[in-house]
């Protein structure tokens, strides 16, 4: 009995049935190549397994056998084309968590947002790193577009490359946009009412379209069904469709640009050029490399989260009756904004930023330069970096503190106590707000709170930059010399406190004028 | 080392250090959602507070103190312990005020004591009945005033005098009547609750615009607008405080000003006010 049983051959035939399930579940790669590819060592088998995979599998069939060494250089492309995938990856698997926990109707779903970050474990979590995510997104499509358009990628077999990665930039944006409706809270309400309104200044069709995309003439009910409607369906299955298209472009049609340096006349010595083309294979090299990466994009968007303390914004909930001062859209139409102000809202608004698309559509044809080293296209090059300046001030003019003549008064209040979001006043410990009425010009900024044993440095700091915004007012003339500014703290509740700024002045037509604001504040308001 | 060892390196460590993030968010989770829900909580408080002072300080008082003749006080301890057994209401406090307020009340339920102002006694505000408020709007409110739960103490209703009152008859023979007993009744009765004019005082003393009620009350028979029927300023002020809808002075809203007071003071109430407000020049 026991001379039949031989060890040796069930631990082969044992070993042989476990590398069959590990093949069976890699698509071909045994456990010794396993071993291999993690240490780095040449293939075990022949033919290449590593080549096989992209046949036998689906996953990998869809990737590059190989890049070609030149076009894997860091600087070249900085990975961003990558990283906007990782970015997308990170939005569908947050968005398909904070979907289970998230009602599209205006009654529930500010609500939900704060059900999820009260009651759900991570629940905050996955909603500040969808937000963050939502932020990298946009900005790594845009530096991804800057690069290509720099190291002039769009050119000749990739020009049609280019006009998928302008689709997606827009259905970037438009995401991010739709998304940031839903909460439902008033910074989204008026940031997105402001943006569709942009689609009214369209001529002819203008206001169809706000009524198609708002669904009635303010944002309601049938607004946010549909934004979140586009935000989860429409708008990701477009995305997917034209990323594969993207994708398909550059993996199996012409592969990442090759810097410029390695191909064109002149530069490079046919040595360089040659050792530009040797192939890096995907497996293993730069498998491991996209997961080291997409490892070390996960730390990064944790720590940001966990210990730099990033946080989703979240401000009262929507109040179509009251339009914040400062309101507006999201940051990257700040530009859009700016425009707005320079002139006729559809010739700025929309007959302007369609020349502009259409002009980014057709760089490839009008861009006739064969060549795509920096020193060789200066104009495209200069014109490049001009937009790139021209967006950035455009930006700043967007922003409501640009342009707008306000009244002083009203400008000071709104700074110290803003209707929604962050504030000074709002940063003010609570034990700190002793109550008393502080009158500018009268009352001390230094010691106010002698009965404080750990006195009240942030009060005393809230003061004096009111003191110091009111007399500049004065010295600047915009506010007569008699101007009565005060600031008032009242003991409300129980753990609740009443703020008042009040200023009043006498203008020159003689007329007593007045602003003023209240604030309550809750000694577990959080900081914003 | 190659490149490639390097990144499976690097690439585990940041794996683990990932790991060891989450692990420590997730251990200082419930605390972090404790936090977020006593923020909530406070926001709601603020919400409420401020429509609050925007749409009930007016009737029942910018602390919750109420007006006697108008409006129950909200910030008291019997409105916390005992409201809901004597109304025989099954639910919690916080559903009962933001029922109350959605839908109003059609008639008051202490007639005597707290008419509301009129028909009827308190309007809807919820948007669904008419009213100005949004539903979590209302939930704020309700938010707010069971904020003071802790701290509400027994409000003191005035009891209403034994004797005869004085009536809504304006020509009535009046006792002589006393300044400082005036002056007192003026704030005891909730007066200032509405006729008030901060950061100055009460609406009748004399300002930098206009002179006391006194002088007022004089130039105000004058005026060809005057619709009642007084020929004194004493018939003036006394009329004023007992049907206050015969004449309501340009600027200001007919029926806000409750019309039981007739029935309310006695005859040397009414005179110590009058007294009081005439001495005001």
């Amino acid at each position: 009995m026991i001379k039949s049983l031989n060890f040796q051959d069930m631990r082969k035939k044992f070993s042989q049935a476990l590398d069959a399930r590990v093949r069976a579940i890699t698509a071909g790669l045994g456990i010794t190549e396993l071993g291999a590819i993690m240490r780095g060592d040449p293939p075990t088998e022949k033919p290449n397994p590593r080549y096989k995979v992209h046949t036998t599998s689906f996953l990998f069939h869809i990737r590059p056998r190989y890049y070609e060494l030149g076009s894997t250089i860091f600087t070249h492309t900085f990975r961003l084309g990558f990283l906007t995938t990782f970015f997308f990856f990170i939005e569908v698997f947050t968005g398909l968590i904070l979907m289970i926990y998230y009602t599209p109707s205006p009654e529930k779903a500010y609500t939900s947002i704060v059900n999820l970050m009260t009651n759900v474990p991570f629940g905050a979590f996955f909603r500040d790193l969808h937000r963050l995510g939502a932020e990298g997104m946009v900005i790594f499509t845009t530096l991804h577009m800057l690069r290509t358009f720099l190291t002039g990628s769009y050119k000749k077999e990739r020009s049609f490359t280019w006009l998928t990665g302008l689709a997606l930039l827009g259905i970037t944006l438009f995401l991010s946009f739709s998304g940031y409706l839903l909460p439902w809270d008033q910074l989204a309400y008026w940031a997105v009412t402001i943006g569709t309104s942009m689609a009214e200044a369209a001529p002819l069709f203008g206001n169809e379209v706000n009524l198609l995309l708002r669904g009635s003439p303010d944002i309601a009910a049938n607004g946010l069904l549909r934004f979140y409607l586009l935000h989860v369906v429409l708008l990701p299955l477009l995305a997917i469709l034209i990323i594969s298209i993207h994708y398909y472009k550059v993996s199996r049609e012409h592969g990442i640009s090759q810097p410029a340096t390695f191909t064109e006349e002149g530069n490079a010595t046919s040595e360089k050029k040659k050792w530009a083309k040797t192939r890096v294979d995907f497996l293993p090299d730069l498998f491991t490399s996209e997961i080291f990466w997409t490892s070390l994009g996960l730390f990064l968007l944790v720590l940001a989260i966990t210990v730099l303390g990033y946080r989703a914004p979240l401000e009262n909930v929507a109040n179509p009756q009251v339009t914040p001062l400062d309101t507006k859209a999201p940051w990257y139409f700040w530009w859009l904004q700016g425009m707005l102000k320079l002139g006729d809202k559809t010739l700025m608004g929309i007959i302007l930023p369609t020349v502009l698309v259409v002009l980014l559509i057709a760089v490839p044809y009008i861009d006739r330069n064969p060549y795509r080293s920096l020193y060789r296209r200066p104009l495209a090059v200069g014109l490049g970096i001009l937009s790139v300046g021209a967006l950035i001030v455009l930006s700043y003019m967007g922003l409501p503190e640009y342009g707008i003549k306000q009244d002083p008064a009203t400008r000071t209040v709104q700074d110290l106590i803003p209707m929604e979001g962050p504030g000074p006043v709002y940063e003010i410990p609570f034990d700190q707000l002793q109550n008393g009425a502080y009158v500018v010009n009268e009352s001390p900024t230094a010691d106010m709170c002698l009965n404080l044993d750990f006195g009240c440095p942030a009060l005393e700091e809230v003061f004096t930059s009111y003191s110091e915004k009111i007399n500049g007012y004065i010295e600047a003339g915009e506010l007569p010399e008699d101007t009565t500014a005060t600031m008032v703290i009242e003991d409300w509740q129980l753990d609740l406190k009443k703020v008042t700024l009040r200023i009043t002045w006498v203008d020159a037509e003689n007329q007593n004028k007045e602003y003023s604001r209240e604030a309550f504040i809750h000694a577990d308001r959080g900081s914003e | 080392m190659k490149r490639i060892q390097l990144e499976i390196f690097l690439g585990i460590l940041t794996i683990l250090a990932t790991s060891a993030l989450i692990l420590y968010y997730g251990i200082t989770e419930p605390e972090r959602m404790a936090a977020n829900a006593a923020a909530a909580q406070a926001r709601q408080i603020e919400v409420g507070a401020a429509l609050y002072e925007a749409q009930c300080s007016r009737c029942h008082g910018v602390q919750g103190q109420g007006i006697p003749g108008l409006c129950p006080p909200l910030n008291d301890r019997y409105f916390f312990d005992n409201r809901l057994k004597d109304v025989g209401w099954s639910g919690a406090l916080e559903d009962y005020i933001v029922a109350t307020a959605s839908s109003g009340r059609l008639a008051s339920t202490r007639p005597q004591l707290y008419p509301g102002q009129g028909n009827p006694a308190m309007p809807s505000f919820s948007d669904q009945y008419g009213g100005p408020l949004r539903p979590d709007q209302i939930r704020s409110i309700a938010t707010f005033i069971m904020n003071w739960s802790e701290t509400a103490t027994l409000v003191e209703v005035p009891s209403l005098p034994a004797g005869p009152t004085v009536g809504v008859e304006i020509t009535k023979e009046l006792p002589t009547g006393d300044v400082a007993n005036g002056e007192a009744l003026a704030t005891s009765l909730a007066c200032t609750a509405c006729h008030i004019l901060a950061p100055t005082g009460p609406a009748w003393l004399a300002s930098d615009s206009q002179p006391g009620i006194g002088a007022r009350a004089a130039e105000r028979l004058q005026d060809p607008a005057y619709t009642g029927k007084a020929t004194t300023p004493e018939q003036y002020l006394f009329e004023a405080v007992v049907d206050p809808n015969v004449y309501v002075v340009a600027g200001y809203a007919a029926n806000i000003m409750p019309g039981a007071y007739g029935s309310q003071l006695t005859d040397q109430d009414m005179a110590d006010i009058i007294a009081y407000l005439l001495s005001l020049k």
